[in-house]
């Protein structure tokens, strides 16, 4: 039996600009559970990316319950929510934002520094398939490359979850599917928990759970009992 | 536009302050030295400041032809002038000038009537004397001198050219209420016959020339010719006029230069991260020039506001603040500023500089496809140096190797910020050097070379019995200084002699104040002197006294470094050895005096002699302070913007980190150890640099002043606490701005 490893409890986050309150999230309930391969759908200003923030760590709730691993996340302070943003959470951006400074393989190994986990950068990269470029700059690589090392960065220090922002967003469709692909594979091999957050409905016949929202709320949750590979999917 | 500068707003604030700064110290610490040689230049036109003074008893009719006959005077007057006491209750010294024709080194009248030559019944009073003791016009005033007793009404109230700066033996800081100057004319005089003693002259060519014509003819009937820059107050007066100068030389300059560079980085990099926007405009058709009009009117109102306000305030406020500390010292009729058009240059240099960097910036951007400029620019491409690939560097931190890497990929950014720290690194070593070297000047004179406590002036008249009784008396040395003139290399300097006899209250000293021997058959030359001259120890020179016409050939057997005395040290039997008279002028003793002695002109005490010295240098002091102040406030201008720059150009990577679970105070370390790589590297750089301009001021301080530029410990601590506390300062206010960070904004774009 899986276990629910994150679990959002009537969430509620308000914004207010001026006399002008807008609610991005308005009591919203969900759970995941460990090593699942989920997609939230949604289109633009549903609030895709808002629930992505909270869960990351990035921003607070105005009210209700985020829990992960048995952490009440919303009852953290600054300093708790770098470490969780640090321990368990593995982030994957649209834009990769690499270090341009350090070479993919300092890019990865870079977690040494916030996470005790002993972390052999080469063999990470070797996962995502770039064992031979791990001594290039970012800016050398291309972008489903540069991706694939922000997927090492992220699954390096073994989080509880991979959290991705529209991952293919910056990416020709060819490419974006090998991306896609090495996500799912995690999922299913690793037993990790990845989260993508996309607007591209195909990936939903992927997912082993679809979250679709629409105006901050939840508008329906659909378990695939048989998700398809993404290499199988018609794009 | 007006959204722009509201966004940028620390930026703008700081273009247009370093704008400013540089150009109102430029101005203000120029226009204050200039201001005080035009002040007292004019002064000496208006008043027509004699060339030269020839002092003799026998100036009757027959001695005024035949100084006429010689064809070098364009024009002479007659003098008496006597020492007197004014009879009230204090008795101050009054000099007073009987005057012929009042035509040269005139009364400057500033109240009453101007000084009529008719009138025998008038006397025109120094306006400081007269503030100090209560006299106004149309009161009347006695005067006592030589066995006369005259009674005078004063018809007006005024200043002379020749009392600028009033010496008196009693006092270095003029007290008004015991000493002053008044102008009578010749009628006034008690007697039928007028005893003129001074004959002013004004010539053409050089004072030497005139010297050598009026020896040639007229010998040994008169007593000293002096020419005007000998005179105690204009030599005095132009003693101050170079020690500001050299203060408004080099250092404006390189305050100018440093506040310059920063700005146009300033601007070059504001106009950079407006790329993305420039593109926008142009994909939604606006013109290449509208575009780069638009940008460039930018810098270009904030850059001439802040040069215009600098190019106002700085000769407004600076030389008035300065000036109004010398005023009760020095006497001039107005104390302004002066103007150069190096200001306006030095304006205009600033605007056309930033207009024209403002361009070049907008222009590469606008040239670009605008499908290119809205995409973020491509990022450089770092290659591994060899640093990289030594086996060390995996072992580095990630805090180093992101530092190095980040220097490396933006080698502009570190290289301006290194300028900028070491621009101020040396400024902050040249200003507090300044004042340590001053400082050097007086320890030097008071503790190690003429570490005395009393010195007593011989009067000229004594006999040498009663100057070896008042010596004996006071348990004291007899030394002897004198004027004389040197050559070598074709090259004629004015200096003084040291006649030392034994004594170990004078000690001559090496350029490290420490004590040296001169033996009794050598002569030593000082070292500036020796500079000057351009002489070694072995070189030949030419000497002679200042009033006789004895040329002497010395060899230099040893150099000597004195702070404010330049010339030559022998001993009494060297002197006599040369077949010189010696004539004893000082005694110095290490008791305190105070009884008078009938040979005795004057004494002082040695804390008299400090205060003294002090009081002369207090402006110049003070604009070392302002040099300091504003040295420091360019370093809180400059490190700030250079900090905030790379931290906008870095902000992203920071947010990234922050993201991926980097504690702010890993982050603020990340920052601090940047800044501090820079300013350490500027910091070492910049204490050279800094020397060097020490030395190149000091260079230019004038003849009589010999410092040897030194960087104190003080100086040096003072310097790196300065710049490694704002580097710090700046760091933590950035520290703020991590942790205000917004992650979600700063990950959005690409940009």
């Amino acid at each position: 039996m899986m276990s629910t490893i994150i679990e959002f409890k009537n969430v509620v986050k308000e914004y207010k600009s001026g006399n002008h309150i807008l609610k991005a999230m308005d009591d919203v309930n969900f759970s995941i559970d460990e090593g699942e391969f989920v997609v939230i759908l949604g289109p633009s200003g549903a609030g895709k990316s808002t629930l992505l923030n909270l869960l990351g760590g990035l921003d607070s709730v105005t009210s209700g319950q985020i829990i992960v691993n048995n952490q009440n996340v919303e009852s953290f302070d600054d300093n708790q929510l770098t470490e969780y943003r640090a321990k368990n959470v593995g982030f994957i951006f649209q834009f990769y934002n690499l270090i341009p400074n350090l070479t993919a393989l300092e890019n990865v190994e870079l977690m040494k520094d916030i996470v005790d986990v002993d972390i052999d950068g080469l063999e990470v990269l070797d996962s995502v398939g770039l064992k031979g470029h791990a001594n290039q700059f970012p800016a050398q690589l291309s972008g489903g490359e540069q991706q694939r090392v922000s997927i090492a960065r992220a699954v390096a220090k073994k989080p509880t979850m991979l959290l991705c922002d529209e991952p293919t967003g910056a990416l020709d469709s060819k490419t974006g599917v090998l991306i896609l692909n090495l996500l799912q594979d995690m999922s299913n091999n690793q037993n990790t928990t990845v989260v993508i957050v996309t607007h591209n409905s195909i990936l939903a016949e992927a997912a082993d759970k679809v979250i679709r929202i629409k105006n901050g709320q939840i508008e329906d949750i659909v378990v695939n009992e048989n998700p398809k590979k993404v290499v199988d999917l018609e794009w | 536009m007006l959204r722009d500068i509201k966004k940028h707003k620390t930026q703008f604030i700081s273009i247009f302050l370093m704008a400013f700064l540089g150009v109102f110290v430029f101005t203000g610490v120029g226009g204050e030295a200039l201001g005080l040689e035009a002040n007292v230049n004019q002064f000496y036109e208006d008043t027509n400041l004699a060339d030269g003074w020839i002092y003799s008893p026998y100036l009757n009719d027959l001695f005024v032809e035949q100084v006429y006959l010689l064809g070098a005077t364009t024009q002479m007057e007659r003098q008496v002038v006597v020492d007197s006491e004014a009879v009230i209750k204090n008795e101050p010294d009054v000099t007073l000038h009987f005057v012929e024709n009042n035509t040269i080194s005139k009364f400057y009248l500033v109240e009453g009537e101007p000084l009529d030559i008719n009138d025998s019944n008038g006397v025109w009073l120094d306006k400081s004397f007269a503030d100090a003791n209560g006299f106004k016009v149309g009161d009347n005033i006695s005067f006592e001198f030589e066995g006369y007793k005259i009674n005078k009404v004063i018809r007006g109230v005024g200043y002379s050219p020749e009392y600028v700066y009033h010496a008196s033996t009693y006092s270095v800081l003029p007290d008004f209420k015991k000493i002053g100057f008044a102008y009578l004319s010749y009628e006034a005089f008690p007697s039928d016959t007028v005893p003129y003693n001074v004959l002013n002259v004004k010539f053409k060519g050089s004072p030497d020339t005139f010297n050598e014509i009026l020896d040639y003819r007229l010998d040994g009937y008169y007593i000293t010719f002096l020419e005007r820059s000998q005179h105690s107050s204009v030599s005095l007066f132009s003693d101050q006029i170079s020690l500001h100068k050299m203060m408004a030389d080099v250092f404006p300059m390189v305050f100018i230069a440093v506040s310059m560079l920063i700005l146009l980085t300033t601007m070059t990099r504001i106009i950079t991260h407006q790329r993305n926007q420039i593109g926008i405009l142009k994909a939604n058709g606006f013109k290449n020039s509208t575009i780069i009009w638009h940008y460039l009117s930018y810098g270009f109102w904030l850059v001439l506001i802040g040069s215009v306000l600098g190019l106002i305030l700085g000769p407004m406020i600076l030389p008035k603040f300065i000036y109004s500390i010398m005023d009760s010292m020095f006497i001039l009729p107005s104390w302004n500023y002066a103007w150069s058009m190096n200001f306006i240059y030095m304006a205009v240099l600033m605007v056309l500089m930033s207009v024209v960097v403002s361009y070049f910036s907008v222009k590469v951007i606008s040239d670009e496809k605008p499908s290119q400029s809205i995409k973020p620019r491509a990022p450089k491409v770092s290659s591994t140096g060899i640093i990289e690939r030594l086996k060390i560097w995996r072992k580095l931190s990630f805090n180093v190797r992101w530092n190095y890497r980040d220097a490396k990929r933006n080698k502009f950014r570190a290289l301006m910020t290194i300028i900028g720290v070491l621009g101020c690194v040396a400024l902050l070593t040249c200003a507090f050097g300044l004042h340590d070297s001053v400082n050097d000047l007086m320890v030097w004179e008071f503790n190690k070379t003429s570490h005395y406590e009393t010195e007593m002036i011989i009067d000229d008249g004594a006999s040498q019995s009663s100057i070896d009784e008042v010596a004996s008396d006071v348990n004291g040395d007899e030394i002897m200084k004198d004027v004389i003139e040197i050559e070598s290399n074709s090259t004629k300097k004015a200096g003084n002699l040291l006649v030392l006899d034994g004594t170990d209250l004078v000690t001559p000293t090496d350029s490290d104040m420490n004590e040296i021997k001169i033996k009794d058959d050598e002569i030593s030359i000082s070292q500036k002197m020796a500079d000057m001259l351009d002489v070694k120890v072995g070189d030949t020179i030419k000497w002679h006294m200042m009033d006789s016409n004895k040329w002497i050939e010395s060899k230099i057997d040893r150099i000597h470094a004195d702070p404010n005395s330049q010339g030559l040290i022998m001993s009494k039997e060297k002197l006599q050895d040369l077949d010189l008279n010696y004539t004893p002028t000082t005694i110095v003793t290490n008791e305190p005096v105070d009884k008078n002695y009938s040979a005795i002109k004057s004494f002082s005490s040695m804390e008299y002699r400090m205060e003294g010295w002090q009081n002369m240098i207090l402006a110049a002091w003070v604009l070392i302070y302002v040099l300091i102040i504003f040295a420091s406030f360019l370093s809180v201008v400059v490190l700030y913007n250079l900090g905030l720059l790379s931290f906008i150009e870095i902000e992203r990577e920071i947010a990234t980190l922050k993201v991926l679970g980097f504690k702010t105070d890993t982050l603020r370390r990340l920052l601090l150890t940047q800044n501090l790589w820079f300013s350490t590297i500027g910091f070492v750089l910049g204490i050279p640099l800094g020397y060097y301009i020490l030395k190149t001021m000091w260079a230019s301080a004038g003849d009589s002043y010999y410092v040897v530029p030194k960087i104190s410990l003080t100086n040096f601590l003072l310097t790196a606490i300065i710049t490694f506390s704002l580097s710090i300062i700046v760091n933590l206010m950035f520290s703020r701005k991590i942790k205000k960070l917004d992650m979600v904004e700063s990950l959005k774009n690409g940009e």
